[in-house]
This record gives C-alpha cells, structure tokens and sequence, in this order.
C-alpha cells in the first residue's frame, strides 16, 4: 500500500473516532421502575404513575423527549419535551398524571422515550390495574324490631374486597325522622380483606330508611357505598309486657276502689311502673296513682286505684306506664268493667274526702252536748 | 227560769226532781217519741226514692207500697227505741235495788229522748245528702237490682258522711244517756254511781257497737 492510502485511512478513522457520540443508542437506558400510586385504580380515579430509567451503559446517553400514551388509561399530563443526557449509572424519574377511563381490567399505556441524533426511541408499555369492586359494608348487630323513640344499637361492619388499601374510612348515617349518636364514625385504613365496625344508638321518631353511607378514599380519589336499614316499627319480642289480674271493683263513697295485681310477662325488666285510671274516669284520693317501681321479668305486684266515673260509664282504662332500660316510656292499656252499680260523687267530698263542713258540724255538737252535760252536773 | 219540759236537757236533775213530785205522765214523753217517729218516717224519703228508681214502671205499685211500710216501721221505731231503752234500763236498775214503778222508768226515759229529735233532724239532712249524691243506673233484672244493692250498701258504709252521721247519733245518745242517769237516780232511787252503771252499761255497749260498725271493724 501506498503511504498516501495509508495516510487517508488513518485520517478518516480519526474522524470517525471524533464524530461517533458516546451515547451509542437505547441499548443502554432501561426502565428500572414503575409505581402507580394508588396501586390499583377504580373506574374514572387518578393516578399518579412513576417511571424511572437508568443508563447502565458506559457513555452518556442524550433523551430528546419522554411520553405516555395509551388506551383505557390515559394520560393526563404533558409530556417531557426536553430531558437531556444521562451519564452513565444515572438515573431519571418521570411522573405522569393517568385516569382510569376505560372499564375494569389491566392496561397497558406506553413510556416513550425518544433518543437524539437518530437514536431511535425506548417504549415500555406499563401495567395498570383497574378493579372496581368498592369496600362492603353490612349490619351485623340490630334490634329484632324498632319502636318509636326507643334507641336501638345499630353495628355497621365494612369491609375491604378490593387488592389495595382503603383510607379514611368513614361511616356517615344520613336521612330524617331519627336521631343518632355518634353522627359518624371513623374506621381510618383498611387494608385488603381486612375490617372494621363502627356502632350507632340509632332513635327513630318515625318508620323510615336510615342509609349508611361508607366513605373512603382510593389515593386522592373519594369514594362512597351506601347501605339502606329500613326502619318499621314493630313489637319487640323481649320487650317488658305489663299484664294486669285479679282484679276486684269496689265502689266506695264517691266513686270506685280498683284492687288488682300488675305482673311482668316479657322478658325486659320494666321501670318506673306507674298506675293510674284512665279518662273517662278522674282519679281521686287516695290512690289517684299507684307507683309499682321496676318490675323484673315474671315479677308480681299488687296495686290499688280510686277515682270517680259518671253515672253513664260501665268501663274504665287502667294504664299502666312503664319505662325500659333507655328510659323510653310506654304505655298499655287494660279495660275493667264496673258492674251494674254507679256511684255518683257525693257533693262537699269530690275528692273523696272527708267532707269539711260534715266535721264542723260534729264539732259544734259535740261542743254542745259537752256543754250541755257539764252545766247539768253542775246544776245538780 | 222554768221553761217547761225542755228543761230536762239542761237541768235534767232538777227537772226529774220535780216530776217525782207530780203522778206519772206519760203525755210528753209519748209526744216526744211521736215526733222522732215522725222524723224517722222522713228519713226513709230519700231511701224510699232510691228504692223506686231501682224499680222497673211495672213494679211502682210495689214501691209504693214499701214506702209506706218503710214510713210506717219508722214512725213505730220511735216508740220501739222507748220501750226498749225504758225496760232495759228498769231491769239493768234491778240489779241495784232500784224502786219505783216501770211507769215512772218509762216517763223518764221518754224524756230523756228529747235529743234525739235533735239529732235525728241532723241525721236526715245527713241521708238527704248523701242519698241524692248517687245516681242510679237502669236496672232491667232482679240480679243487676241484688248487684246495686250490695254495692249500695258497700257505698254507704264507706261514706264520710254516713261516717259523720253516725258521729252525731253517737254524741245526742251521750246527751240522751246523761238525762237517763239523772232519770233512774230519780225514778229509781239509785244512787248516783249505781244510776251511772244502770245506764252507762247498756249505753256503752251499745254506742261501743255503733262505733265498731261505723269503723268497719264488722
């Protein structure tokens, strides 16, 4: 070979040497990492996915633009148009916004990494999963039947089926005609397949739907699950049953005398038993009202009414008033007939008093007579 | 002051000594037992009333009839009391060697009724009241009729003014019985310890019965 050829052989090598950049092509960059954040989407949720590359090459490696793209899960925010060079043994993290806007399932959108200088381009499809199975929530504690005014504890379980962790999980009763301690209640994380209860004193004043409506968070997307108790007034099968006996009707002057027993057939307790004649008769002394106290379950007790009735009337109510353990009062009814008889009350003793003038007048004659027998010992 | 017969409610020792001084008479003590019948027929009115309305239409006859009957056995109760006080009293005067004639026992005893009229004026305005406080529901059979009346009877004996009624029959039988010691001290020629006794002994068990039967303890 002549020195010539091998003079501009060795000149061109050196140029090439000069010109070939050291970021050689995407064989170097490899994407390390991916992290979506919350792990797993529902249907319409945002999210944030996190993809990190890193250059394991030994040159410096320049990335004109990074992206997102796909299907089903799109891309909310803009891509990198300008990243740069990575030395060798860096790495770069990008972070796009996604939404879950296709249906349930796992998808797959795209990290595009474009080269320079013809490099050509790195495309890593990501997995994203998306579930739409939300928390369950159901009652696992109420009263066989609800009454008006009486408190009930209401257990309200919630559950969380999906694969990634719920937080800030809350239940909130919502609706009208009751009331309700505490107004809601806080479980905090769940995490998969785990649970957490949360009890009510739930007060209806009127039958009606009582929703308990679970609310929790799936990374910063809100959630809700509602969960409809109706609530229908019934006769709660333990509930104290005050039945009254033996009873015995006795005029008096000026009215009637009712002498009875009062037992507890249901299986509460009942407080505060009080018993009083109901209208149309109006109650007299001495008994107007006869205060039993608490009446246990199968307990007796003897009480004793007076009251006044018209000439007309051959029936009377007792009633008989009693409160459960909540303090939630009720009443029950027991017609007594009078018999035939019908005592009118006596003019001057309404009451069924003594009659004050009556005592007056016995005063004054015995006042007289005591007299009259002094002055006649006296005078003999 | 001499205001005749009526003294013997208050001067009752003076006034039988007086008597002793005159032949027995029994004009104004028969007098007296005539008005307290006649008291006790006007006290049956109101129970008499009562018992009319229990009645069906049919049987007013019958009612009519019990009225007079009822009036009647009153009227003669006035003479019953009389008899019966004035005899009792001549037997129980027995025991302490009373003397005197049964006539002279009975002239004083009829005076010594005197309050009772008193106090039988005071029971019937006490009846009247407490008999025309009731009302009387229409009865259509003789067992609502039996019904009534028990009831009736457990009314009346619980009665604050039955009660106060017998309060005052017991209180004018005291001042009855006060006359009566100074009548048998006289008609009888007892002392006055033994007159006490002829009289406080048959008086006290029967005003102790009154009050018994007034309690309810029968």
């Amino acid at each position: 070979m002549k020195p010539l050829n091998v003079l501009i052989i060795s000149l061109l090598c050196a140029a090439m040497a000069f010109t070939v950049p050291a970021s050689a092509g995407p064989a170097d960059i490899a994407v390390v990492s991916s992290s979506l954040d919350p792990s797993v989407l529902m249907k319409g949720d945002t999210g944030t996915l996190t993809v990190t590359i890193q250059n394991t090459g030994a040159e410096t490696v320049a990335i004109r633009s990074a992206r997102l793209y796909g299907s089903g899960v799109v891309p909310l925010s803009e891509p990198y148009p300008s990243v740069g060079e990575i030395g060798t043994g860096n790495s770069k993290t990008f972070t796009f916004s996604v939404r879950a806007d296709g249906g349930e399932g796992t998808f797959y959108p795209t990290f595009v990494l474009d080269f320079r200088d013809g490099g050509g381009s790195l495309r890593y499809p990501v997995p994203i999963q998306v579930v739409d199975t939300p928390l369950s929530a159901s009652v696992i504690q109420k009263p066989d039947a609800f009454a008006e005014s009486r408190t009930a504890d209401i257990t309200v379980r919630v559950g969380n089926p999906r694969p990634n962790a719920a937080s800030g999980v809350q239940v909130i009763p919502q609706g009208s005609g009751f009331t309700v301690t505490p107004t809601g209640g806080f479980i905090g994380a769940l995490a998969p397949d785990a649970s957490g209860t949360v009890t009510f004193n739930l007060t209806p004043t009127a039958e009606t739907d009582v929703t308990f409506q679970v609310v929790w968070r799936n990374g910063i997307n809100t959630h809700t699950a509602d969960l409809v108790l109706p609530v229908a007034f019934g006769e709660d099968k333990k509930q104290a049953d005050p039945v009254i006996t033996n009873v015995e009707v006795t005029p008096i002057a000026g009215g009637y005398r009712i002498v009875g027993d009062v037992m507890n057939a249901g299986l509460e307790s009942a407080r505060s038993v009080i018993i009083s004649p109901g209208a149309p008769a109006t109650a007299i002394d001495p008994f107007r009202v006869y205060v039993v106290g608490t009446l246990d379950p199968d307990d007796i007790s003897s009480f004793e009414v007076t009251f006044r009735a018209d000439a007309n009337t051959t029936e009377i109510p007792v009633v008989v008033e009693y409160r459960d353990n909540d303090g939630n009062r009720y009443t029950a009814s027991t017609p007594i007939g009078l018999g035939g008889m019908t005592a009118a009350p006596i003019e001057g003793s309404e009451d069924g008093g003594f009659p004050v003038a009556g005592l007056l007048v016995v005063v004054l004659v015995a006042l007289g007579v005591a007299g009259a027998i002094y002055y006649s010992w006296k005078r003999a | 002051m001499d205001t005749g017969f009526l003294r013997v409610l208050l001067d009752p020792g003076r006034f039988f000594e007086a008597r002793m001084q005159e032949e027995p008479s029994l004009k104004v003590p028969a007098l007296i037992a005539i008005v307290i019948g006649l008291i006790g027929a006007v006290s049956t009115i109101p129970m008499t009333d009562l018992t009319m309305a229990m009645l069906p239409a049919e049987m007013q006859g019958l009612g009519l009839l019990m009225t007079v009957i009822s009036a009647g056995v009153a009227f003669i109760g006035g003479f019953l009391a009389w008899a019966i006080y004035g005899v009792v009293f001549h037997i129980v005067s027995l025991i302490f060697k009373g003397q005197g004639s049964l006539e002279r026992t009975m002239e004083f005893t009829g005076y010594g009724l005197l309050p009772q009229i008193f106090g039988g004026i005071i029971g019937t305005y006490f009846s009247y009241r407490l008999l025309s406080g009731l009302s009387i529901p229409s009865m259509t059979s003789p067992e609502q009729m039996v019904e009534f009346s028990e009831n009736l009877v457990a009314v009346l004996t619980t009665s604050p003014l039955a009660q106060i009624a017998g309060l005052v029959s017991i209180l004018f039988l005291v001042w009855s019985a006060n006359i009566w010691i100074f009548g048998m001290k006289h008609a009888r020629g007892l002392s006055t310890r033994d007159a006490v006794l002829t009289v406080g002994i048959p008086m006290g068990l029967y005003i102790l019965y009154m009050l018994i039967t007034l309690t309810g303890w029968l």
